[in-house]
């Protein structure tokens, strides 16, 4: 059975769906109440809003797994409660997973570093997550990879989010700066220029481009 | 003088062998070699492109990087100490802008080299102009230049205004 099968099979039902045996995550637990998921675990931790699509995303793609649904169990502690209806969430991070798979072959390179061009949060739920937990590094710069790094994420996720981002305009590539390395080529370009167009265009041709 | 050089770089097909070899006054260096899955033509670029260019006294080197992701450890290689980057994509090809995009902004956030993008056959209509292409690359008007590879005054075209802006800036 599958987890989108078995979601929404088990959401309408109060208590915490254990998922193990899986490849590439630790132990998982999805705590229900009234049709809506309101905390996930990895391990023995709860995760917030934006680990938590990201948690959910890799559990649809996993292949293999064991589950065990416990009635009535409740979360010890959830210092950010989730409050999704199972069925837009599955919908939320089906779509997300299908948009992925078509941008695959554009998303930045993981090493790509990024900046804010303007501070607006995003209207989609899915970016605005992202956004709040990303943007304070995004002001000084930073790649998809370190930022994976800092919000416990999968790279490809975070790729993902700043391909979106860049889309919108919030964020672009920073451009690298060097001042004696300028320095050094604009005198390089000078030289070099005069040359360049006298061997293409002849000495003292009208040059248009 | 220490010589100089350039980065050409760009997707597969985008035209970057052939600039090298319009531009160049030496026998060009390729390393191309069948490639191995679909991409469009039967050989590609596996390692770079080689072809120099004497100005005055100034020897300047044109290096062609791979088009294809799996080369990527070349792109910093090449770019390292690098006078500028002209990244070529093909202006009747639209979806290959994303990649270019990608490979644009990782070198340009990872190298302070100065850039341009030309957008190449400009002779051979229906084509994108350079004036369409800048906003989806996010870049200054001035710094997209349209070209036809195989013309040597048109193929300088990107690399004189690569240097234009480097002197004006």
């Amino acid at each position: 059975m599958s987890l989108d099968d078995l979601l929404p099979f088990l959401s309408s039902r109060d208590g915490a769906l254990e998922l193990f045996n899986l490849k590439r995550l630790p132990q998982v637990t999805l705590y229900f109440q009234k049709g809506k998921l309101n905390c996930v675990y990895l391990g023995n931790k709860p995760v917030d809003a934006l680990q938590a699509r990201s948690v959910i995303g890799e559990l649809i793609n996993a292949r293999k797994g064991s589950f065990e649904f416990i009635p009535g169990a409740r979360a010890k502690v959830c210092p950010e409660l989730l409050g999704w209806p199972v069925d837009r969430m599955l919908i939320s991070v089906t779509t997300t997973y299908d948009e992925y798979a078509q941008v695959s072959d554009r998303l930045p390179h993981p090493e790509t570093v990024f900046k804010l061009t303007h501070i607006a949060v995003p209207d989609d739920t899915r970016l605005s997550d992202f956004w709040k937990r990303a943007h304070i590094y995004l002001q000084n710069g930073i790649s998809a990879k370190d930022l994976a790094s800092k919000l416990g994420m999968p790279v490809d996720h975070a790729r993902f989010y700043l391909l979106k981002l860049q889309q919108l305009g919030a964020v672009s590539a920073a451009r690298a700066h060097n001042a004696p390395e300028k320095k050094r080529r604009t005198s390089a370009a000078a030289r070099l220029l005069g040359s360049l167009k006298k061997r293409f265009f002849g000495e003292g041709s009208a040059w248009s481009h | 003088m220490e010589p100089l050089k350039v980065v050409v770089a760009g997707p597969v097909g985008a035209g970057k062998s052939t600039f090298i070899r319009t531009l160049s006054e030496t026998e060009v260096v390729d390393t191309d070699a069948l490639a191995s899955e679909e991409i469009g033509k039967e050989t590609t670029t596996v390692a770079m492109d080689y072809g120099t260019l004497h100005l005055g006294d100034q020897l300047l080197y044109l290096f062609g990087t791979p088009g294809q992701d799996r080369f990527d450890f070349m792109w910093d290689v090449l770019s390292e100490g690098a006078l500028g980057l002209l990244m070529l994509v093909r202006g009747d090809k639209p979806e290959d802008f994303g990649s270019a995009r990608r490979l644009l902004d990782y070198i340009t956030s990872r190298h302070p080299v100065p850039y341009v993008l030309g957008v190449t056959r400009q002779d051979q209509p229906p084509v994108w102009g350079p004036e369409e292409v800048a906003p989806f690359f996010g870049v200054p008007q001035e710094r997209v230049v349209g070209l036809n590879a195989r013309d040597p005054r048109s193929a300088v075209g990107p690399l004189v205004r690569l240097l234009e802006l480097m002197v004006d800036e």
